[in-house]
């Protein structure tokens, strides 16, 4: 399980984000100390620092350029601060993603899940069941025959795949596909999750995404 | 500074003058003061009258011209007195030293006011930012919990959306210019816009459509994104009901523009109406009729398209379409406005 630490200085939103997090299968722990800041975030060996740019003793800046100059962990930086300069700053001090309050807490995990792909440490799912999937080709084989999905079925399915097991809704779906620059609507998404299963099912794969009424759907 | 005038203004003088030239030649005759000498008296006098003026005339005509001409030609007036020099003559004296203090007294007032406007708008922003933190609180509960009814989270947004108005307004009557000129890929700041109103366009039935935007603009990510997520939402907010709802989002290519075009089959703006839009506070008849409008929304993004030196123009036909079409000039020959 991914760790993530949660540096933020408004209680409501730490107690939140951790709910959050932990509720999308990572594991959320919370800096207590701001004085100890790089100290505690160094010795925590986490796997990606959600970072605030306006917290107390320390600025975040600061901060971000210190853990830089002992550790590569991947760093989103967060502020309700909306203005390019300071995006700009922070980029160069060597962040790896900057998003700013309010966000949209589908688009944040999914930024989060870039980040931790990009920095190696989360990559897509490649195996389902005994077959191989190549999402860039959208093929999925099991050495001797090929199942070509459409790109929307790939986003699906990759997005059921990195979720296994857990509920996926409906709105996270959605948010993935629209992430992608493929803007469907509702009745669209129901087509494909319905013809993705069809194909699955034609190949041999039974009951492989099952639909949990009012929360989403689930890939086993 | 006319001679004609001058002479008009010296009138009491000339008068004065002439008055003691006559009174002269009539004691010259009365105690018969030989012709020669009371000629050559009055001859002398007549010469250094004339010349007094004179002179008088082209020392006050050259500061008083160079005075008028610099005040027609200056674009800052309150400025001239820095393009004069300090006359020689009494009057032109008084009037540059009291010039002086005037400008002074005037410079330390505005300054004055200069400074509770800047106060004002740190204040203002540093509001906004802190009004952010409870939204991203609230849209976070609402995300974990997520047992809130539905209009919950599309009033946040809303909320949210007339936040980042009033940012963008202190921004745009800034003097100082806090956006970054760069390279903009317009088709992620348009991913970011169409993600922020995903809800909205599903909910409403918007078919939408994105298509050769993989394209990179000069211009600032942050402002471009807020302007372009306010004409979204106003092509979201002015739908037609019964026809078959769509958003076009189109590139096109020119060789010295990129024109991006925001198409919508809404409701559509009246002839009467179409040139005000951009005004402050404009809300014309869709806005009095169809939802509430504050006219803050196109004025702002004018105001930041204008700053940033792109071009931004409406075409629409009640009833049948609203087109929005933002240039971006190419190269590094945008223009910034002052």
């Amino acid at each position: 399980m991914k760790k993530i630490m949660i540096v933020e200085d408004d209680k409501v939103i730490c107690q939140e984000l951790e709910e959050m997090l932990n509720h999308a299968g990572y594991e959320a722990v919370v800096l207590q100390d701001f004085s100890k800041a790089t100290e505690e975030i160094l010795a925590s060996s986490v796997d990606l620092v959600l970072l605030d740019i306006n917290i107390p003793v320390i600025n975040g800046e600061v901060l971000l350029k210190s853990i830089r100059e002992k550790s590569e962990v991947p760093i989103i930086m967060v502020t309700s601060r909306n203005n390019e300069t300071d995006e700009v700053l922070s980029m160069s001090f060597g962040a790896d993603d900057y998003i700013t309050k309010p966000y949209n807490p589908n688009i944040l995990l999914l930024r989060i899940g870039a980040v931790l792909k990009r920095a190696g440490k989360n990559n897509d799912v490649t195996t389902y069941r005994n077959l191989n999937v190549n999402a860039k080709k959208g093929v999925l084989s099991d050495g001797e025959r090929e199942l070509w999905l459409t790109k929307n079925e790939m986003i699906i399915f990759q997005f059921l795949l990195n979720h296994q097991g857990s509920i996926v809704s409906r709105d996270d779906l959605m948010t993935d596909l629209w992430n992608n620059d493929e803007y469907i609507n509702d009745n669209a998404l129901t087509v494909n999750i319905s013809r993705l299963r069809a194909k699955l099912t034609e190949f041999g794969i039974e009951n492989a995404i099952e639909t949990r009424k009012g929360q989403g759907y689930i890939l086993l | 500074m006319k001679f004609s005038l001058f002479l008009k203004d010296k009138f009491v003088f000339i008068l004065l003058f002439f008055l003691f030239f006559f009174l002269l030649i009539l004691l010259f005759f009365a105690f018969k003061v030989p012709v020669v000498l009371s000629n050559v008296v009055l001859f002398s006098m007549l010469i250094f009258g004339v010349l007094a003026l004179f002179l008088d005339y082209f020392r006050k005509k050259s500061f008083y011209n160079t005075f008028l001409l610099n005040l027609e030609h200056l674009d800052k007036k309150y400025l001239v007195l820095e393009t004069l020099e300090r006359p020689r003559f009494y009057e032109g004296q008084l009037f540059y030293d009291a010039f002086y203090e005037i400008n002074k007294a005037m410079n330390e007032y505005i300054k004055n006011y200069e400074f509770q406007m800047n106060d004002f708008k740190e204040y203002i922003e540093m509001w906004i930012h802190e009004v952010k933190i409870p939204i991203a609180s609230l849209i976070l509960m609402h995300h974990n919990h997520g047992n809130m009814p539905k209009e919950y989270i599309g009033q946040v947004k809303k909320l949210d959306n007339y936040i980042d108005q009033i940012l963008y307004y202190v921004r745009s009557e800034n003097f100082e210019h806090d956006f970054v000129i760069s390279e903009v890929p317009l088709d992620k700041v348009l991913k970011n816009v169409n993600l922020k109103n995903k809800d909205d366009y599903l909910e409403n039935d918007i078919h939408l459509s994105v298509s050769n935007v993989r394209h990179s603009v000069f211009s600032d990510a942050k402002w471009l994104e807020f302007i372009i997520n306010q004409l979204i939402n106003n092509s979201i907010k002015y739908q037609r009901n019964h026809v078959e709802r769509e958003i076009r989002i189109t590139g096109e290519d020119y060789p010295d523009f990129f024109v991006l075009s925001i198409y919508d089959n809404g409701i559509g703006i009246p002839p009467r109406d179409i040139a005000r839009v951009f005004e402050k506070s404009f809300t014309g008849e869709n806005g009095r009729t169809h939802s509430k409008s504050t006219g803050m929304g196109l004025y702002i993004a004018k105001k930041l398209c204008t700053k940033l030196g792109h071009k931004i123009e409406i075409f629409s036909e009640v009833n049948d379409h609203t087109i929005v079409k933002i240039s971006f000039a190419k190269n590094h020959f945008y223009q910034i406005d002052d």
